[in-house]
């Protein structure tokens, strides 16, 4: 397996997706922000969390980098489609599961059976992460392609 | 059919039911605020949905009131042998538990001697396109509506067979006690009856718990605690957004065309209700929506939408229901709001505002919500100049209304203040105070009638406006000017719909046919402005009156001053937050009942 490869290409890609993921909030498309669900999990400052997040999410996105080098060393081959289809799998598994079922286990993000006691603060995302913006499934979809299409293209499947 | 005034409220924080003085649910929409109606009797015709436990034979409400501290109703009617008690109320900490999202219990038991009583399950036939399925059992009835399944489970047992009333009769002693659980998008969780019972008298405590730290100096103090029992009902806890109210369409004028959907998010009366909650030390409750506000305004900052939707969504496009009859044939029935793209500038008077009273007590607040604050009122320094839809969102032009104005002023000088203790580059200083002072001369000069004495609805007009009302709250003029004075003066003379009733502006004006009912947070304001402008007694006979007006402490939006009849949504969290607010005033200025 492309251990080099995995390490360099794989932050490359985890920037990839977090800068158009920016870039869709400052369009006004999506209130989803990645760096702040996952930096509140450690601090309920939102400007220390979105430091923490991004590091979090740099973490992360080089662990599900290792996903995708396996899957291509597996199959031989690394495309561009390829990642990209690896992309859509991520990212139709981050909105129906990873992201929607934060609220059981996040310690500031409130729930939709939050009532009088609840103290919790963070929206909770809803199915398919809509609460977050209409656009938000499209803009993550695109930014996970993206991420696929980079890590497709840039590791090598030997 | 029943007043809306006969209505009274049941809520979980996440939805909201009413319930009329004979025990039935007659409004109650799932599987949130905003959700489509399950019970749609209240503006549908006989298959629109209710739920019915209560007398069979008429019988004489002898008693009607929410326990001490909780949203838990008790009626008791007088039965031939000797009297009926309802207690009813939704379970609103569910989380953590094996518990339904949505819980409702009822508990019907006589006294003195047996009573006959009536059971009717009859949801609404068709919910978002799906035809209602029934599931009879012994002691169990279940609906599915697509998605979403309501069950209802008695204790002792009883059998419906169709959505008929089940006459039974109730014996001293073994109270008839019904659990109604609703699941949207996941599995029923039944609960039986008994410990449904249980859950409810569990979670009066701690409604109770949360009430009950009301500081003791407030005047009205159990009208203060049933208002804030209220608003926080009408906070939608997985987010903390607080809706306009619980229901969509009850008309401003019987029959009339003025009927609009408030279950949705206007951050100006949140606004109000949040200082409100501030003022009373409910700051958890003040943080939650301030939280829930930076992230719904994201998408549009700097500019403030005039409404959310409960997760901070756009508004939807408002539609017309046309095979809904409405209140008393009170037609269109309406759902989402045309108000979604108004240019609305007071609201960021009262959020800055709000802003302020938490730092105030709170310290300083945080580097993101402060660059939140700091780009609304950049926005509000650079657009206060242009006409706006104003605080009636009035849907012909534009105009330039002097509340606005006011309350772009209102937005600066608060921020000015913020910026004293909050980091702020001086340009941007410089900035604000030049606008907030070229607002207050403009004012002063176009939106100054010197022959009325008063401030006027909009630059260069005859009419005055109760909105002006909050004229003295803002430190723009001494509360005992005589501009703020003939203001207070000219609003009561030109406005007044007789007793403690104001009209929001003069009857007529506002562009739709027919007429509409004077207006209730006018009348809050008026004691607002009266408590602050000295007149104690008036200002505590004005409140008394209006206290009055509403035995359960539930407060819609207008009122028919001819009749006493209320009008318009209900409840309604700005007359609500309104009442709070002038609760304060009285209190700041020394007034006790």
């Amino acid at each position: 397996m492309d251990w080099a490869g995995w390490a360099v290409f794989g932050v490359a890609a985890t920037a990839a997706l977090t800068a158009l993921l920016i870039v869709a909030q400052m369009a006004g498309l999506t209130r989803l922000d990645i760096p702040l669900l996952l930096g509140t999990f450690l601090t309920e400052d939102p400007d220390r969390a979105r430091v923490y997040g991004f590091f979090l999410h740099l973490g992360f996105g080089q662990l599900f980098a290792l996903g995708y080098a396996l899957g291509f060393a597996i199959l031989g081959t690394a495309t561009w489609w390829l990642g990209a289809i690896f992309g859509l799998l991520h990212v139709g598994l981050a909105l129906t599961a990873l992201i929607p079922l934060l609220p059981g286990v996040h310690p500031r993000m409130s729930s939709e059976r939050a009532g009088l006691e609840s103290r919790t603060v963070l929206e909770p995302p809803g199915l398919l992460v809509l609460n977050y913006g209409r656009e938000t499934p499209l803009v993550a979809t695109v930014a996970h392609i993206i991420y696929g299409v980079v890590l497709g293209l840039l590791i090598n499947p030997s | 059919m029943t007043r809306i005034e006969e209505y009274a409220l049941l809520g979980d924080t996440r939805s909201a039911a009413l319930v009329s003085p004979y025990g039935s649910i007659d409004w109650w929409c799932l599987p949130r605020f905003d959700g489509e109606p399950v019970c749609g009797r209240l503006l549908g015709k006989e298959d629109a949905g209710q739920l019915v436990i209560g007398p069979v034979l008429p019988m004489d409400v002898i008693e009607r009131d929410y326990l001490p501290g909780a949203p838990v109703l008790r009626t008791t009617w007088r039965s031939p042998t000797g009297q009926l008690t309802l207690t009813e109320g939704m379970v609103s900490s569910v989380i953590g538990r094996l518990m339904p999202s949505t819980l409702m219990v009822r508990r019907i038991e006589a006294v003195g001697g047996p009573a006959r009583v009536q059971v009717r399950f009859a949801p609404r036939q068709e919910w978002r396109g799906d035809r209602l399925r029934l599931q009879y059992a012994e002691g169990r009835v279940i609906a599915r509506l697509g998605g979403l399944a309501v069950a209802m489970l008695s204790d002792p047992p009883i059998r419906l067979e169709n959505q008929e009333s089940l006459k039974i009769d109730v014996r001293p002693s073994e109270p008839l006690t019904l659990a109604v659980t609703a699941a949207w998008r996941e599995p029923l969780v039944y609960v039986s009856p008994q410990r449904a019972w249980q859950e409810l008298c569990e979670d009066a405590d701690r409604w109770r718990a949360w009430s009950q730290d009301v500081p003791a100096d407030v005047p009205f103090r159990s009208a203060v605690q049933r208002t804030l029992l209220v608003l926080r009902l009408l906070t939608y806890s997985p987010s903390g957004a607080p809706i306009g109210a619980v229901t969509t369409s009850l008309p401003e004028e019987i029959g009339g065309v003025r009927n609009w959907d408030y279950r949705l998010t206007w951050p100006r009366d949140a606004g109000i209700g949040v200082a409100a909650f501030l003022g009373l030390g409910k700051t958890a409750e003040a943080r939650m929506f301030f939280h829930w506000l930076l992230h719904a305004s994201r998408l549009d900052r700097p500019r403030l939408p005039a409404l959310f939707t409960l997760a901070g969504r756009r508004v939807p496009h408002e539609q017309l229901l046309d095979d809904w009859p409405g209140y008393q044939e009170s037609r269109p029935v309406r759902t989402g709001n045309a108000a979604r793209n108004q240019h609305q500038l007071d609201g960021y008077g009262w959020l800055v505002d709000a802003m302020s009273i938490y730092a105030e007590r709170q310290g300083p607040i945080r580097g993101e919500a402060w660059r939140a604050v700091s780009r609304f009122v950049d926005y509000v320094a650079k657009r206060w100049p242009d006409p706006d839809a104003g605080i009636w969102e009035e849907r012909h032009s534009p105009a330039q209304h002097t509340h606005s104005k006011l309350m772009a002023w209102l937005a600066l000088d608060r921020a000015l203040r913020l910026a004293e203790t909050h980091r702020t580059r001086q340009t941007k200083i410089g900035r604000w105070r030049d606008a907030r002072d070229a607002i207050a001369t403009e004012v002063r000069s176009r939106g100054f009638n010197s022959d009325l004495g008063s401030y006027t609805r909009t630059y260069g007009s005859n009419d005055v406006d109760g909105s002006l009302l909050v004229l003295p709250l803002l430190g723009l003029e001494p509360p005992d000017s005589p501009r703020v004075t003939g203001t207070i003066d000219a609003v009561c003379q030109q406005l007044s719909a007789g007793g403690p009733f104001l009209y929001r502006y003069p009857p007529g004006t506002d562009g739709l046919p027919g007429g509409e009912g004077a207006f209730l947070p006018c009348s809050f304001w008026l004691v607002q402005a009266l408590a602050r402008t000295g007149q104690a007694e008036r200002a505590l006979s004005v409140m008394q009156g209006l206290l009055d007006l509403a035995p359960l402490g539930l407060f819609s939006e207008e009122i028919d001053p001819t009749t006493g009849r209320l009008l318009g949504n209900f409840p309604q969290a700005l007359t609500h937050a309104s009442m709070l607010q002038a609760v304060l005033a009285l209190r700041d200025a020394g007034i006790h009942e």
